[in-house]
């Protein structure tokens, strides 16, 4: 299989609160093979999108990375000074955000913001990269992309916008693909079209993919494989299947249950009391004790250790009750 | 049958001019967009209601026209069989006081200058008057909302999303209504959140006698919620009926292209989604389905289609089930 | 360490807080340029309007710490005189000016799309469109600089400046609130409002208004600090405070040859006065709006 592409080792993120510098991400540990798409999944709290900047080099100060290495294609990203860094980013890590308004600058042409992205990073001629944009905003289904090139981002619609920034995304060729929250934004009907678009991506070029959201049926219909995350910390991953079939956490047992479903019958919804850890309230022991029905003392004084069966991680000490 | 009529909108419209030239726009010439056309409802005591379409299909703005918040084009509208669609000032009072509206972004439902406690003391204030133990409904209020008292004294920023909604739903509660309209109540809030919120909504329906309208795009959510679904797109209302006859009796290709793009999780893996093309228009003449339905038929393009009966309360507009079968 | 040192290491401290942030400073101005005002008469070592022809144009000294001028004056005395005008000036016009601004930015911002935004507003922008300082001259001009009568009262000259321009700071007082209120008026929260049955003009006061008091409060400042320098270029030009009442423009209008014959102190310290006073309001103005937001204390960042 030869060795991953992307490999996080005890990633730790942290953010000035009061004077003091909390962490955000708490020791996450995972890695992703050449040509996977795997799911990230988690709430407010969790870490996911700051885990995902931090791949990027985007965490700003006084946010830092107090600890841990990100070997992407044999360098630990960690090491690289910003010139380096800036290589990198948009050439072999590319990132589609949540918001499609924000992703582009409102004061200049979608094809303009293209060129610029493909001639930063590759040494095409301006002929050259004009082509490649239109190859680009054709391969993520647009219909006529000259007239796309020459609009404003305000003249697209929600679903066009998104697009044209997967479009953007996947201009230079790159080899790790994230995208944070990219459907979320967008109606169910338009979501549906971009699930079916990621999915061509995959099969025609494929990329490999981090895909960050808090669905966990999104997540299944993409991804082969997923990680869950509460509080800065992993609480389970593995294979879709294993999440949804056999969930060994109750976190991951309770976001399935907690949402209205389709073709579920259910006439009541777990709920999950109290509310997603804010930043710094968490104290010794597993983030999730204060919310979990299976919860006890060793719960509250140690953070439980992982245990893994075949490729499903999970961090629990249910087993030990 | 016992059954107490509410609330009802006979063939309510509104349009909007939105031609750019200024001065067209005051004289009230020129482009126009028909932002909610011909809505028909019937709201009885007990209900809830789903109301549901993806953005620019209305949905809000019809929440608004139902609350008068905005006065309707054309149609009429009655509360409790009064004619109210052009009552102003006092004899608006007891329809304000009876229909409330929680809204869709917790952050600017809320005065930024005002604390919880504020905020809600001035509803109770209009609801009770200057009666001594204000501060005591309102703390009671959060505590149906789940929230401590320890919120009174707290500014909006300081909330999170989550509890600023459910300020919202006490500050609607506190007037003590009839029926409550809600837009997207839960979508800005963490997943495992939504399950806590949709849980006291049923619970105030179960306890009040509340009526309720929900406003979402989440097809899941409104079908575990409500006991009728109302499916609008363009402006148009597509499809009505119970749940079951919606989601499960599905008629209209819109509703059914609506219910195939939910993601099924595992399920989806194995099945190509069906996916709907383009972006939503209103095209004028005709069904403003059409441009984008897999199965129009030359009729759809000209004629608008009217309402049909199926079984029971679940009705269509489509030509595809007209075969001559009046209202 | 005994507590002496510590407390005096706290003291050291507060003080280097203190000096660094300039809305102390700026408050400090404000304070002392009112005590001034206040207390002129108890602390001008003389008459600021006693003649001495034998003293004229002496440079500072013992006896007249900034010197005299052309008519034997000594110059600290009409310079703490001179704090009045700058002061009644600068706060009254904006004290006539902030209601009359505040109702019509309310009435426009919250009946946008109607004939009463359309009128008021414009106007507002076309008074807005002549510079203040032209309509002031052409204004003052026009009432002359005489005391006149209106009906059984009398108007003095300051008090027709002060009413002048507090009507002149209407366009750009009434468009802040304008801003605002046009922006609050369809917020939800307003719309929740609405639902409770509350009057427009209920909304307007309860709810708009104090939306609109912050930046209000900075502009009143910046208004105050406009008045003290169009006081002062009034009175430079001659239409202003009439001499010899003591005034800072005034007297560098009566400076103006001392450019080049040299006696700098009649320059200076007036013109030292008016930039000091008009920094600190600028500072204290700042200040007051930080104060006042109360989203300006930095939350929590909420990661995800």
């Amino acid at each position: 299989m030869g060795s991953p592409l992307l490999e996080v080792n005890d990633l730790r993120i942290a953010f000035p609160v009061e004077g003091r510098m909390t962490e955000a991400v708490r020791g996450t540990s995972f890695s992703l093979d050449q040509g996977e798409v795997v799911g990230l999944l988690g709430e407010s709290g969790s870490g996911k999108s700051v885990s995902a900047l931090a791949i990027m080099g985007l965490i700003a100060p006084p946010g830092a990375i107090t600890a841990g290495t990100i070997w992407f294609n044999g360098r630990d990203l960690r090491t690289l000074n910003e010139a380096a860094l800036r290589k990198v980013r948009g050439r072999e890590i590319s990132i589609v955000f949540q918001d499609p308004q924000t992703t582009f600058n409102p004061s200049l042409t979608i094809g303009s913001q293209l060129l610029h992205v493909i001639r930063t990073h590759t040494s095409r001629t301006k002929a050259e990269a004009k082509k490649r944009a239109l190859e680009v905003l054709e391969l993520v289904g647009l219909p006529h992309p000259s007239r796309v090139m020459r609009c404003y981002p305000h003249q697209l619609s929600g679903g066009m916008r998104q697009r044209t920034s997967i479009g953007m995304a996947l201009a230079c060729e790159p080899t790790l693909l994230i995208a944070d929250e990219p459907t979320t934004a967008l109606d169910v009907t338009i979501q549906a079209q971009m699930v079916e678009l990621f999915r061509q991506l995959q099969d025609e070029l494929n990329v490999t993919t981090l895909y960050i959201t808090h669905n966990l049926d999104l997540m299944a219909e993409l991804c082969d494989r997923a990680i869950v995350m509460y509080g800065g910390m992993i609480v389970e991953a593995g294979t879709v299947q294993d999440l949804f079939e056999n969930p060994r956490h109750p976190y991951t047992r309770m976001l399935t249950d907690c949402v209205p479903r389709l073709d579920v019958e259910e006439c009541e919804l777990t709920v999950i009391p109290g509310m997603p850890p804010a930043l710094g309230s968490i104290k010794g022991g597993c983030p999730f004790e204060p919310r979990c029905p299976l919860a006890f003392e060793k719960c509250r004084q140690t953070c439980p250790a992982e245990e893994a069966i075949g490729g499903h991680r999970f961090s629990c000490w249910e087993g030990e009750r | 049958m016992s059954e107490t009529l509410l609330l009802e909108l006979q063939e309510v419209s509104k349009i909007f001019n939105v031609d750019p030239n200024p001065l067209k726009r005051s004289l009230g010439i020129g482009q126009k967009l028909c932002a909610v056309d011909q809505f028909s409802l019937r709201v009885t005591k007990g209900n809830i209601i789903g109301l549901v379409g993806e953005s620019g299909c209305g949905k809000s703005t019809t929440a608004l026209l139902i609350v008068k918040l905005l006065n309707v084009s054309k149609g009429t509208i009655l509360y409790r069989g009064q004619n109210i669609t052009e009552a102003t000032g006092t004899k608006m009072r007891p329809f304000r006081e009876r229909v409330q509206m929680v809204f869709q972004d917790s952050s600017s439902a809320l005065n930024p200058r005002k604390t919880v406690k504020r905020t809600l003391l001035e509803a109770l204030r209009r609801r009770f008057g200057r009666t001594p133990d204000l501060e005591g409904k309102a703390i009671e209020l959060l505590a149906v909302t789940g929230l401590g008292p320890e919120i009174l004294p707290r500014y909006p920023h300081a909330l999170s999303g989550g509890q600023r909604q459910r300020v919202g739903i006490a500050r609607a509660l506190a007037m003590e209504p009839e029926f409550i309209i809600l837009d997207e109540p839960v979508s800005a809030l963490d997943v495992s959140l939504q399950a806590q919120v949709i849980k006291i909504l049923k619970g105030l329906s179960q306890e009040r006698d509340l009526t309720m309208m929900f406003i979402s795009h989440d097809l899941a959510l409104v079908n575990h919620l409500c006991n009728q679904i109302v499916v609008m797109y363009a402006g148009r209302v597509v499809e009505t009926g119970s749940p079951d006859e919606v989601m499960r009796q599905t008629a209209h290709p819109y509703t059914k292209a609506l219910i195939a793009a939910v993601p099924r999780g595992l399920r989806g893996r194995r099945e190509p989604l069906p996916v709907l093309v383009g972006n939503v228009e209103r095209s004028g003449e005709g069904c403003n389905f059409a441009p984008r339905c897999p199965k129009a038929l030359p009729i759809c393009r000209e004629i608008v289609p009217r309402e049909i009966s199926l079984t029971g309360q679940h009705k269509v507009a489509c030509h595809l089930l007209d075969e001559g079968k009046g209202p | 360490m005994n507590h002496k040192s510590i407390v005096s290491g706290l003291n050291v401290r507060l003080l280097k807080a203190a000096l660094g942030n300039s809305g102390f400073w700026g408050s400090f101005i404000v304070v002392i340029a009112i005590l001034i005002a206040l207390l002129a008469p108890q602390l001008s070592p003389n008459d600021p309007e006693a003649l001495d022809t034998s003293i004229r144009f002496m440079p500072p000294s013992a006896e007249h710490w900034l010197g005299t001028d052309h008519m034997g004056r000594d110059v600290m005395s009409r310079l703490l005189w001179g704090a009045r005008p700058s002061l009644k000036i600068g706060v009254g016009a904006v004290i006539i000016g902030l209601p009359l601004g505040i109702i019509v930015g309310l009435l426009s911002g919250f009946y946008r799309n109607t004939l009463i935004e359309t009128v008021l507003m414009r106007t507002m922008e076309v008074l807005a469109a002549i510079p203040l300082l032209i309509w002031a001259i052409a204004l003052i001009g026009l009432l002359g600089v005489k005391p006149i009568e209106v009906g059984p009262f009398l108007i003095s000259n300051q008090f027709k400046i002060i009413l002048v321009l507090g009507l002149l700071y209407v366009p750009g007082l009434s468009r802040i609130v304008y801003a605002v209120a046009s922006g609050e008026v369809v917020s939800d929260y307003v719309a929740a409002r609405r639902l409770q049955g509350v009057s427009d003009i209920n909304l307007m006061i309860s709810d708009i208004l104090p939306n609109c008091m912050s930046p209000l409060i900075v502009m009143g400042t910046l208004f105050v600090a406009n008045g003290v320098l169009t006081e002062a270029a009034l009175s430079f030009l001659g239409i202003g405070v009439q001499l010899p009442q003591a005034s800072w423009g005034g007297m560098l209008s009566e400076a103006r040859r001392s450019l080049f014959t040299g006696e700098w102190w009649l320059l200076v310290f007036p013109g030292l006065a008016i930039t000091i006073s008009v920094t600190g309001y600028n500072l204290a103005g700042d200040a007051l709006r930080d104060i006042l937001d109360p989203r300006s204390v930095v939350g929590q960042r909420r990661v995800s």
